[in-house]
């Protein structure tokens, strides 16, 4: 057995622990696998930061060929993550606040939490400090979606309103109606960065 | 003559119960006889016992019991004498023989259709299977719904014979029932089987015409057709029972009331079982009949269980008498020095104390008492010999104790391994099964087996303890065994040889799979090692038991050498 750490071909720089069969197994014993459980949690939330993911779904066990491969199943060791075992994962992550439920009310999609959102609220403040934006209606779109690639791109809208939430609370932003939906405005001030 | 014509030669090595129809029974016996055919002796039957039963006299010869020997029915006997005997004349008995005449047929079929009346049947009227061995009278009638069997078999095996074919004349004895002679109820109009004597339906008393010539069974048989020997009207036909050694009289009042009795006779006939036989047709009767015969196989039952608690009793007498014998025995023997101050049967172990200088009949009467499992040494602890509850768990647990380890209990030394013996964890049942059986007698319940086992572990070296798994399961075993132990030794034999299936794991403590399965699921609990399950297997798990592999705690003491978190600002 190779117990050595392993870079995927993504870059991932994986621990010596995902190449030790038993850690694909759900443990039994309850310290055993909590301790089990908060590698796996650490090891998806590294990967996901890694190739900016968001969402992790049961389905993402069950079928091979899409974003988690590379972590959800070892060929060197012939080891995969079950669904079941990644479905008690998802949860222990959601009741330690590193994912959220996304849709509410199932519990087969998370939203991965790898910055929490006070994190995204700080990067989301600096962003537009740092371009300039500050005291400007902006949309949701131009935020998620800017024409220059942002540490915010292509964050989910529901990261997002929770990362604004925390700036409007300490004043440093507001949600403003637009005509075609929602925007939001910017204040420089509050807790600098 | 009238020996050959009217007696059926039997098998005299077979005990007389034996011969007997199940409803038949026997009612005195009489040796030292002889038999006078007519009135002359007949030579080869002068020394034998004379049977009586219900249905028929046997003669057993004494000295050519298997040729000699004879049955004759009572059926034939029409008169009887008694002779008291005179000087040197022995008493005797004198039957009076008859061929009934009209029922001639009747008794040469039955002599003749003896082994057919020895098969079962089934009635036709409630589809009844028969057993055989009723007596030729009572295998008349279906014995569950009381209607007489429509054809008797005919003299050569009937194994092809339909029950519906029509009687065969001869010696065949039909009750005919054309279907045409149904009786049709005065009430209901239903038509009966012509052998009830009520409606089936109703209950209602039916028209007996056809009775009167149903009653002689030969209503439509030939008349005699076999021919008769000359001497047959001349030759007195009778024979006598010659009591050389008294006992006439109890047998001679003995036989005059099985004669009276005529229980060959169908009990469907005579003056009393007018009634009976109403009783025993129809639907009501078949439900008698089960229900009588329920009643006869529980208080058969409850006999035999009783039987089974005297012979009890009397075990128990037997090895109380065995204890105070072999007491005795040990007393006189061993003058005292090497008596152990405890002289309980455990460790008295009587052929270790018992001098070489021991009698010869003290001896044999031990060898003997060995012989018949009563030995001392294997004598178990009963309450009785104990004076309270505290002392009687003690000499429990030491007797147990004994059992176990082996050692303790043989003495000098010998190679006596215990119920334990190699292994050092067993499952509970196991040990109250083994013990028992050890006692043989005087049988441990769980109860007190469970009181006992907490005091083992001070009469054991080392010492044995109890174990409860989460499971339930509970077994005893020795230090080795304890969890802390265990999961010591299961962590260092993972750690030198790898990840072990649990099936190697019993290999290699010796142990059941399901003990070991336990075990280690008692020390995974205690996290010292982890499992991994071949169900996560990418490729390659053919469906199969899934394979559970253990592996030492990998996850303990881990420290993170992954993709560092704070790699990207």
């Amino acid at each position: 057995m190779s117990v050595a750490a392993h870079t995927t071909p993504s870059g991932y720089l994986l621990p010596s622990i995902h190449s030790a069969p038993p850690f694909f197994t759900k443990q039994i014993n309850p310290t055993t696998r909590s301790i089990a459980d908060d590698h796996w949690a650490r090891i998806i939330l590294g990967y996901a930061r890694h190739r900016r993911l968001f969402t992790l779904r049961v389905e993402d066990a069950e079928t091979s060929g899409n974003d988690w491969d590379e972590i959800f199943r070892n060929e060197r060791i012939n080891r995969r993550l079950l669904p079941d075992h990644l479905a008690s994962l998802i949860s222990s992550m959601v009741t330690n606040n590193l994912a959220v439920y996304e849709p509410p009310k199932q519990t087969r999609s998370v939203l991965l939490y790898w910055r929490r959102p006070e994190e995204w609220a700080d990067v989301l403040h600096s962003w537009v400090a740092s371009t300039g934006q500050m005291n400007t209606i902006m949309t949701f779109y131009e935020i998620t979606d800017p024409p220059v690639e942002s540490p915010l791109s292509s964050l989910p809208i529901v990261i997002l309103r929770k990362a604004i939430d925390v700036l409007s609370k300490s004043g440093r932003a507001q949600i403003i109606a637009i005509a075609d939906g929602e925007g939001v405005r910017f204040f420089p001030g509050g807790s600098k960065i | 003559m009238a020996l050959r014509r009217y007696t059926r030669s039997v098998d005299g090595t077979i005990p007389v119960q034996a011969l007997l129809y199940d409803d038949e029974e026997l009612v005195a016996v009489q040796d030292s006889v002889g038999i006078y055919d007519g009135s002359q002796k007949s030579p080869e039957h002068q020394s034998g016992t004379i049977h009586l039963s219900t249905h028929r006299l046997f003669y057993i010869d004494s000295q050519q019991e298997a040729t000699q020997s004879f049955a004759l029915d009572l059926a034939y006997v029409t008169q009887t004498d008694h002779y008291g005997g005179l000087f040197s004349s022995s008493p005797k008995a004198t039957l009076y023989l008859t061929a009934p005449s009209s029922s001639d047929n009747l008794g040469l079929g039955t002599i003749t259709t003896a082994v057919p009346a020895f098969e079962s049947w089934e009635c036709e009227v409630c589809a009844y299977r028969n057993p055989p061995g009723l007596s030729p009278s009572a295998a008349r009638i279906c014995s569950l719904c009381g209607v007489p069997r429509s054809a008797v078999p005919a003299p050569e095996p009937r194994a092809t014979s339909l029950p519906s074919s029509p009687p065969v004349s001869g010696t065949t004895t039909p009750v005919s029932h054309d279907p045409t002679m149904s009786i049709a109820c005065p009430a209901c109009t239903f038509l009966n089987h012509p052998s009830l004597s009520v409606c089936e339906i109703c209950s209602t008393p039916l028209p007996r015409v056809k009775h009167s010539s149903e009653r002689s069974f030969s209503a439509k048989s030939a008349p005699a057709s076999r021919p008769r020997s000359p001497d047959d009207e001349t030759v007195p036909r009778m024979i006598k029972i010659s009591f050389r050694k008294g006992g006439d009289k109890a047998f001679y009042s003995a036989l005059k009331r099985s004669l009276k009795g005529k229980a060959w006779e169908n009990n469907e006939r005579g003056t009393p079982s007018e009634r009976h036989a109403t009783t025993r047709s129809g639907i009501n009767g078949i439900l008698r009949v089960v229900e009588s015969s329920a009643q006869n196989r529980e208080n058969d039952l409850q006999d035999s269980l009783q039987d089974l608690e005297a012979l009890m009793n009397k075990a128990k007498e037997m090895v109380r008498l065995a204890a105070d014998l072999n007491e005795k025995l040990t007393a006189s023997a061993s003058s005292g020095p090497s008596a152990s101050p405890l002289n309980t049967s455990i460790n008295s172990d009587s052929s270790a104390l018992v001098p070489v200088t021991e009698p010869e009949e003290a001896t044999f009467i031990r060898s003997s008492l060995a012989q018949l499992g009563l030995q001392m040494a294997n004598t178990p602890v009963t309450l009785d010999m104990m004076k309270d509850d505290r002392k009687w768990f003690d000499e429990l647990a030491r007797e147990l104790a004994g059992i176990l380890q082996g050692s303790s209990r043989s003495g000098n030394g010998s190679t006596g391994t215990g119920l334990l013996g190699e292994r050092g964890i067993l499952p509970l049942d196991e040990v109250w099964g083994g013990w028992n059986r050890a006692r043989g007698v005087a049988l441990i319940p769980p109860s007190t087996f469970l009181q006992v086992i907490p005091l083992l572990s001070s009469y054991t070296d080392p010492p044995i303890r109890r174990r409860t798994f989460a499971s339930g399961l509970s077994v005893l075993h020795t230090p080795p065994f304890t969890d802390a132990a265990f999961a010591a030794r299961l962590s260092g034999l993972l750690a030198l040889s790898g990840p072990k299936t649990t099936i190697e794991v019993a290999q290699e403590e010796k142990m059941a799979v399901g003990l070991a399965t336990e075990m280690i699921d008692a020390v995974e609990q205690g996290g010292y090692i982890c499992r991994d399950d071949a169900q996560a297997k990418i490729s390659g798990s053919s469906g199969g038991g899934a394979e559970l592999r253990w592996w030492a705690n990998i996850f303990e003491g881990y420290s993170w050498d992954g993709q560092s978190d704070i790699s990207q600002a």
